[in-house]
């Protein structure tokens, strides 16, 4: 696995979603509760932005966990489209095999 | 055909919901439930990259001469304790060209420790 620091970052952000999901979703739900008070809404929304960045979900991206790339991932593999063919192709993911008819 | 009075309509929709199980909201007003229903991301996250062994990690194991204190311990033939720290050899090389620089007068220049000391203040306007 290339470790470079976008993928480590990644890794972190990872562990910073787990570590945090349950708290973060249950101040989401207060926040988002039309049935309970403004006030308390609003400090389940403040707490919410005391989160750092890597907790968030949406601060993880796949990337290819042989190259470390984050475009053109596929996600069934999680490797990057050439990491992918190269493997494919040294018989290294099974059940794949090069198309010929 | 009989007429569909809003209290009517009403109660078919909690009946409705009391038969399907699911929860009576006639105002649709936003309860974040879908926050709770929703399953927990995190564990299958943190599973995605395969797990890599780092030269960081392998040293925690025996960090010290011996590795005694951490249970591991290795012995040579004339029963000796032998020296089992693992070395990160692209770390040890950096300190060396570090090393050779600072020799040949390349290396990084002192920090000033005041302001009116630093290379900038004393050039000349």
């Amino acid at each position: 696995m290339a470790n470079n620091i976008r993928v480590l970052r990644d890794i972190k952000a990872r562990n910073g979603v787990f570590a945090n999901e349950i708290a973060r979703r249950a101040y989401l739900y207060v926040a988002r509760d039309q049935r309970l008070p403004p006030q308390v809404r609003h400090q389940a929304q403040l707490q919410l932005n005391t989160f750092g960045r890597y907790t968030r979900p949406t601060t993880v991206k796949n990337r290819c966990s042989a190259s470390g790339k984050g475009r053109g991932i596929i996600a069934e593999f999680g490797l990057c489209r050439y990491q992918f063919r190269l493997k494919a192709r040294m018989n290294q993911i099974v059940g794949v095999q090069k198309a010929s008819w | 055909m009989a007429t569909m009075t809003p209290s009517y309509l009403a109660s078919l929709t909690r009946l409705r919901s009391s038969i399907f199980q699911t929860a009576y909201n006639p105002s649709s007003i936003r309860t974040g439930a879908k926050y709770l229903r929703r399953r927990l991301r995190g564990p299958s996250m943190i599973k995605y990259y395969p797990m890599r062994l780092t030269i960081l990690e392998m040293m925690k194991g025996v960090s010290t001469k011996t590795g005694k204190e951490n249970g591991v311990v290795k012995y040579n033939a004339a029963g000796e304790e032998e020296d089992m720290r693992v070395w990160d050899e692209n770390e040890l090389q950096r300190l060396r060209d570090v090393e050779d620089r600072k020799m040949r007068g390349k290396g990084a220049p002192k920090k000033a420790r005041s302001k009116g000391e630093g290379r900038r203040a004393s050039r000349k306007r």
